[in-house]
């Protein structure tokens, strides 16, 4: 179960809107950041804290992608394929990280040091083809530049 | 009012609603798959498209509000071309396997795809996969089958208020789950597979045993389980129920049902039912023929009625049997048997406190009715959950808490824990105090109403002496919910009078709805509780509750039978079991009730039973009661007879006959015999005959017919008038000074999906929850070190008994559950009783117990 | 045009409030605090400020619908879920700017009566999630947010809500489903959520951008505002490029400014000299233009008589090399992924299309394919409950119509 201060935690964002509902996908991100995913387990602490039905909290959770329903790597990279990236390359990039790092979509690299999600837009269209490594944004990618890029995440 | 033009014909509308409402109320079908009529519009599938003039686009009927002078086209090329094209993209994903799917024939999709739907297939692509699955015990939920309509999800969450599935994932990878992804862990209502238009969930119970046109008949019927009374259509081929199915609209239900309702009917069908009478010779029960039986009942009773006189028999009436059995029984006691000992399993809760209450406030303070519940702005409930009580009862409370009622709960209550706005839960043996302490502040509030002077001088009385009791913050918030509120509707479970005291509590509870004006409703776990008494199976009470002690009321039913009524009151249920244990009883007539297994203190009451010189028992099967019989007789069971209940809310209802089964008598059949054997001639030749007698003497079912019962909406008193008698001196309190110092407390379980000797020979039902365990709450189970599943041994003084442990957050307090409704494993017997002299209930007892883990 | 939007974002320090300060920000909230809320609702009619979330809503409209019901709490969300795909326009303000979005919520606050308002935010920006809440917690200090703003005795709090991946949340009322805590599926309107919104409290909501144009209009008056950008379509607007041009990024300009203009004089031209082939002018969910069709003004009128839409401003180009097919069949994967699953053309529609387009893809394209994907096109737009399953089947009609020979040609490859 949550300890108590992620528990006070919750209690802040209840406090911020007109219904204890609201608090659910920023409970599911508390949960998702103190287990690492969302495991049955998970989801059922968050349904009860916030005494809403368990079904409906996996309901919700599961219609978003950035919930994560499975174990995920230590770090989990978000490449962009969309149009904007998709032109300027974004589809060589994603193969080159199933070639080199074993890493195919929605998978998690054998040694458990990355996770690879294939995205929609991310908003860095300017400057594609973009990705996202935990919450840092980096763009202008090339192979070469995201072979430096993930040396800095081990 | 509001015109609008549909299909060129004008259409008037007293209220607004929706174009696709206003076009079935003209007799113009518009084609929809998302819609239902149970549940709020959705817009999902978009076959209920329609051209609206001056509108830009297709419209979808279902939610478009009805608006003057729209104009309205609801076929034309372009919208079947729409409706094609839809069809068409459900069955791109869709298996096409109606050969083998069970639904076939009542299948919405199939009937839409046939009228308006694409003769070919375009799609050539792979379909999605999704394996069927069997992992749950009742239903199989296969997920190419479904088209996303969410009408079960919708049903689940916003109707019966479950939450237990949800569409999981988006876009073409939805799909409906139930939060363990195998097994349901629901309710159990079924609620879903009404709404399903297609085969995606279906119940295991005939899975591949017919197809929907092989069915010889359907029966609309009612339910056989509780005393809510919901109606169900029973489908039935080759003389056995293939399926229970409800029908949207039907009945006080309107087309819900819960678990039992819907999965409980296999008992009919079991083998253990009785088909021969059985006579016990040499110590043994033998199968025998009828008039052997019948002959031996006879002689028999005559013969100790002879002996040692009427008061010498009593018998025991069931509130699981009809009102013309139970009419026809306490006429067969006090006539031919000359006793007015009858009385039945309901004085342990329900008419008990009926009577109670009906002393104080006047005659038919119950009467009140179960819709009325969902426009309730404040509902308190108390002793018991309402819920696993009377489950559709259960769902009025949770649709006012929906629409935003103030549900507060004093006690446990598990299937409200989501719905309810405040909660108090007294500790053990404290309710009375609590209730009186409210009831207190709100007199101190509000003072008294003056109109009924026992009662004020009774709320007087306490209330002065009580003053200073009152210091709980939890009252004092209670009491303000409850004064400020404009209707008012408390709850009454039995829990809270199976106490020695429990006449005090239900004082403060009659105060309560005095002082508050609060409308009263009275959980009832069978479903004739009501008719028990209304036919007169009270020892003090003639059919149409008239009291036997006027002499009047008892002259004029002396007319009509043709008989002599005893004059004295006759004994109560627990007095009944006390007189046989002393042989001032020597024979018991027991019909359809088990109380050996029903009742506290197990050696004690079959003590008493062994005592008797003479016992017959009328049942379906041979239950623990009807093993020590003399004489045990096959009667019929549900389905296969037709007669009247009367429910809670004292509506008068139809139990249709189904079936046709080669044994068994009809209870009041096999009574009459007997009479009539015994020198009293009873000559009904049907049950409506019976009806029709009843409607001649009772005042409460005045001129009341089948045809009219039919009908619907029989509600009591039916043209007769309830007697509003004088009200009697509030009976004294009784101050048991008990205190109670043990860690925990064995009380009944009430579970949803059983409740007795029908449900445990339910297979659905013992799948769904087959075995006992004892139930702790999560404190509980801290303070024992107790998780899910552990092995414990508990005791009382009584005894013990060994299960395993499942622990329940909506337990806020130290009692822990036990059921009682599983064979040779109750939880009664290691309980005692004192009998509460006001009320005549039992207050259990010896209820301190023990728990070690092993 | 003087930046108005992006005012001072070069200032590494902008998105600091006493930077935003020292550049006169905040002073328009001070100016807006002693006028009348009817006033400032007055000028926003006048400025004739159009949404800039995609569908171009009159503001001063949308907001007196919410005004008629003075008892109601009234909820001002801002949408930044920013999902369509090439859009990257209100990043630059969260980011960068957001003392103005700020002030921009906090005017629109206090004309609607609003005491909360919330943003909600796209999961996909974490980076803005930290500065805006850094933001926020300086105007609370500052005292620009909380009870007793600037001493006036107005309340207005702010609060930021992450989505969580789901573009279909940008659509409002998705958008309110999801703040809710519920799934993003869009409601039925009637009732719109100017009457029945956020906890069925009427609710205004408004993208970022939008809300940003109110420290101006208060600053200039609706009418001096209403003289910038074209006509019908007044004020600056952002416009995102990207894809194949030398200068990618956001440009402030004004309303109307020609698609031409905008790819090849501020975004630099073509990369690598090659020509140009389509663009996407608004977001992936407007239909493509061909490349003889640039020469139009960019704004809510002219887009459509060219046969596409505005939208979000988020200009995606083309260059010759790229395979329509492949972008088309790109684009399918996306609305499929993104379809709400609710109602049944889009959920069916987009997986179907997608699939065929797939195969033309892969080589396996058949005869009759193109004649299929444009009827089940046609079996989608128009039919679906909200505008997404629309904006799917017009991608493909679009490209159908344009680029019809491309699809051909690789069917007959086969
Ligand atoms: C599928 C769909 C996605 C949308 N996404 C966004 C979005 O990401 N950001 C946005 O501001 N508006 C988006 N909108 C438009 C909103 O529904 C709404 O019109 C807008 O937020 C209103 O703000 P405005 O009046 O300031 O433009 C979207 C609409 C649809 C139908
Ligand atoms: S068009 Fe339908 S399925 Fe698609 S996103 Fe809108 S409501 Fe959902
Ligand atoms: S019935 Fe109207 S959309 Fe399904």
């Amino acid at each position: 179960m949550f300890n108590d201060s992620v528990l006070n935690e919750i209690e802040g964002i209840k406090a911020k809107y007109p219904d204890r509902r609201s608090a659910l996908l920023p409970s599911l991100y508390i949960a998702q950041r103190e287990f690492g995913w969302l495991s049955h387990e998970a989801m059922q602490y968050v349904a009860k804290t916030l005494n809403l039905p368990e079904a409906e909290v996996r309901g919700t959770s599961s219609f978003y992608a950035m919930f994560k329903h499975q174990p995920i790597g230590r770090h989990l990279i978000q490449l962009c394929t969309n149009v904007s990236c998709m032109i300027l390359g974004a589809e060589r990039l994603a193969d080159m990280l199933v070639q080199k790092y074993g890493l195919q979509p929605n998978s998690t690299s054998p040694d458990g040091r990355f996770s690879l999600v294939i995205m929609e837009c991310i908003g860095a269209c300017g400057t594609a083809p973009a990705m996202l490594v935990n919450t840092d944004f980096h763009d202008n990618l090339t192979e070469k530049r995201i072979e430096e890029i993930l040396e800095g995440y081990k | 009012m509001i015109t609008l033009t549909i299909n060129e014909k004008d259409i008037t509308l007293e209220k607004p609603v929706t174009v696709l409402e206003a076009a079935r109320k003209a007799g113009i079908k518009i084609p929809t798959l998302c819609h239902h009529e149970a549940l709020k519009p959705f817009g999902g599938c978009r076959l209920c498209i329609v051209e609206v003039e001056r509108m830009p686009r297709l419209q979808t009927a279902c939610t478009l509000l009805a608006a003057d002078g729209m104009v309205v086209k609801t076929e034309s090329d372009t919208i079947s071309k729409v409706r094609r094209g839809i069809l068409e993209f459900l069955l791109i994903n869709h298996p096409l396997d109606c050969p083998y799917c069970d639904k076939a024939g009542e299948c919405e999709l199939q009937d839409l795809v046939n009228k308006y739907g694409p003769t070919t297939g375009r799609f050539k692509e792979e379909k999605r996969k999704v394996p069927e699955s069997h992992k749950d015990q009742i239903f199989t939920r296969n997920m190419e089958r479904c088209v996303v309509c969410t009408r079960c999800v919708r049903m689940c969450s916003d109707v019966q208020g479950a939450s237990a599935i949800s569409i999981i994932g988006r876009g073409s990878h939805s799909k409906m789950e139930p939060f363990s992804t195998e097994s349901f862990k629901c309710e159990y209502c079924g609620n879903c597979l009404t709404v399903c238009p297609v085969g995606a969930i279906l119940s295991r119970l005939y899975i591949h045993s017919f197809r929907p046109w092989q069915i010889d008949k359907e029966v609309e019927t009612l339910c056989s389980y509780c005393g809510v009374g919901c109606s169900l259509v029973a489908q039935v081929r080759d003389d056995s129920i293939k399926r229970v199915i409800p029908k949207i609209g039907l009945g006080l239900n309107k087309g819900l049902l819960c678990s039992r309702g819907r999965f409980g009917y296999e008992y009919i069908n079991s083998a253990e039912r009785l088909k021969m009478p059985l006579v016990r010779k040499n110590g043994e029960l033998k199968e025998s023929t009828w008039s052997e039986a019948l002959s031996i009942v006879a002689e028999k009773m005559l013969e100790i009625k002879n002996t040692h006189g009427g008061p010498a028999i009593a018998g025991l009436a069931s509130p699981r049997c009809s009102n013309e059995d139970n009419y026809v029984f306490q006429k067969f006691m006090r006539l031919a048997c000359g006793t007015n000992n009858i009385d039945s399993i309901s004085r342990t809760g329900f008419a008990a406190a009926q009577k109670y209450f009906e002393d104080l406030l006047g005659q038919g303070i119950t009467a009140n009715i179960i819709e009325g519940l969902r426009n309730s702005e404040t509902i308190l409930v108390l002793g018991g959950d309402p819920s696993a009580i009377n489950p559709v009862l259960g769902l009025a409370i949770r649709e006012a808490a929906r629409r935003g009622a103030k549900i507060t709960v004093l006690g446990n209550a598990k299937g409200l824990e989501r719905f309810k706005t405040f909660q108090v839960v007294p500790s053990v043996f404290k309710e009375a105090d609590v209730l009186e302490a409210l009831l207190t502040e709100i007199y101190n509030t509000r003072g008294l109403r003056n109109e009924n002077p026992a009662l004020d001088r009774g709320i007087r009385t306490l209330c002065e002496k009580a003053a200073a009791k009152s210091d709980m913050q939890e009252v004092r918030d209670l009491r303000n919910i409850l004064l400020g509120s404009a209707s008012t509707a408390v709850v009454l479970g039995m829990d809270l009078l199976q106490r020695s005291d429990g006449h005090k509590a239900l004082f403060a509870v009659a105060g309560l709805i005095y002082l508050l004006e609060a409308r009263l409703y009275l959980l009832s776990e069978k479903p004739n509780e009501q008719g028990v008494i209304d036919t007169g199976c009270a020892p003090d009470l003639l059919p149409g509750g008239r009291p036997l002690g006027i002499h009047e009321f008892r002259r004029k039913f002396e007319a009509a039978w043709d008989g002599v009524i005893p004059e004295k009151e006759g004994l109560t249920l627990l007095e009944i079991i006390n007189d046989a244990s002393e042989k001032r009883i020597k024979a018991l007539y027991i019909m359809g009730e088990n109380p050996v297994f029903n009742l506290p203190d197990k050696p004690f009451v079959r003590g008493a039973l062994k005592s008797l010189d003479f016992i017959v028992v009328q049942d379906i099967f041979l239950t623990e009661t009807a093993e020590l019989a003399d004489v045990v007789l096959p009667a019929l069971g549900w389905t296969e007879r037709t007669g009247t209940y009367t429910n809670l809310e004292r509506r008068i209802q139809l139990q249709h006959k189904a079936v046709e089964t080669p044994s068994g008598m009809e209870d009041w059949k096999i009574i009459s015999e007997i009479s009539s054997k015994m020198g009293y001639r009873m000559n009904y030749s049907d049950s409506k005959d019976v009806m029709a007698e009843i409607a001649e003497v009772s005042p409460l079912y005045r001129d009341l017919t089948y045809q009219e019962i039919s009908k619907g909406n029989c509600l009591w008193p039916y043209n007769g008038e309830p007697l509003r008698g004088e009200i009697s001196e509030a009976p004294a309190a009784v101050n048991i000074t008990k205190e109670y110092k043990d860690d925990f407390y064995l009380a009944v379980e009430k579970p949803l999906f059983h409740s007795g000797t029908l449900s445990r020979r339910a297979p659905a039902l013992l799948k769904i929850y087959p075995e006992p365990a004892l139930k702790v709450g999560m404190e509980t189970a801290k303070k024992l070190e107790l998780k899910d599943g552990d092995r414990v041994q508990f005791f009382t003084q009584y005894g013990s008994k060994e299960a395993f442990v499942s622990t329940d957050e909506s337990i806020k307090d130290n009692r822990v559950y036990y059921s009682n409704n599983f064979k040779n494993n109750g939880v009664l017997h290691l309980m005692s009783f004192n009998m509460d002299n006001v009320t005549k209930a039992p207050g259990l007892e010896g209820c301190e117990v023990r728990i070690k883990k092993i | 045009m003087e930046k108005i939007l992006l005012k001072n974002i070069d200032n590494p320090n902008s998105s600091d409030i006493d930077e935003y300060i020292k550049a006169g920000g905040y002073r328009n909230l001070s100016k807006a605090l002693s006028m009348q809320p009817k006033d400032i609702l007055e000028e926003v009619k006048k400025s004739g400020l159009k949404g800039r979330g995609g569908a171009g809503f009159p503001t001063g409209m949308k907001w007196s619908f919410a005004i008629a019901d003075p008892n109601l709490p009234k909820y001002l969300l801002c949408n930044a879920d920013e999902g369509e795909p090439g859009t990257f326009k209100d990043r630059p303000i969260l980011e960068k700017n957001p003392h103005l979005l700020i002030e921009g919520m906090v005017i629109s606050g206090y004309v609607l009566g609003s005491e909360n308002g919330y943003i909600y935010l796209r999961g996909e920006y974490p980076h803005a999630k930290e500065i805006l809440n850094k933001a926020l917690k300086q105007a609370y200090e500052k005292n620009y947010l909380g009870d007793n703003i600037l001493g006036k005795g107005i309340k207005f709090h702010l609060t930021v809500y992450q989505g969580a991946g789901a573009y279909i949340c940008g659509e409002e009322t998705a958008l309110i489903e999801s703040i809710e805590g519920k799934k993003g599926q869009p409601r039925n309107k009637p009732p719109f959520p100017v009457n029945v919104g956020a906890w069925n409290k009427p609710t205004i909501v408004n993208n970022v951008e939008t809300l940003a144009n109110l420290p101006y209009i208060v600053e200039v008056g609706g009418e001096a505002y209403s003289k910038t950008g074209s006509k019908d379509c007044s004020g600056p607007k952002l416009f995102s490029v990207s894809g194949c041009v030398n200068n990618p990024g956001v440009f402030e300009l004004p309303m109307g400014t020609s698609l031409k203009d905008i790819i090849y004089k501020y975004a630099g031209g073509i990369r690598g000299g090659k020509a140009l082939k389509a663009v996407i002018p608004g977001g992936l969910s407007t239909p493509v233009l061909p490349a003889d069709s640039i020469d139009c003004a960019m704004d809510f009128v002219s887009l459509p008589k060219a046969g596409s839409m505005l939208g979000s401003g988020a200009v995606i180009v083309m260059d010759e090399s790229v395979c329509m097919v492949k972008v088309t069949h790109r684009a399918l994967k996306f609305f499929e992924h993104e379809s709400c699953g609710k109602c049944v053309p889009c959920r069916e529609g987009t997986e179907w299309l997608r699939k065929i387009l797939e195969r033309i893809e892969e080589g396996q394209g058949r005869e009759g394919d193109i004649e299929l994907l444009s009827d089940i096109a046609g079996n989608v737009a128009g039919k679906t409950f909200c505008p997404l399953g629309d904006g799917a089947a017009g991608v493909v009609t679009g490209m159908l119509k344009h680029f019809k020979g491309e699809f051909e040609e690789k069917i007959r490859k086969v």
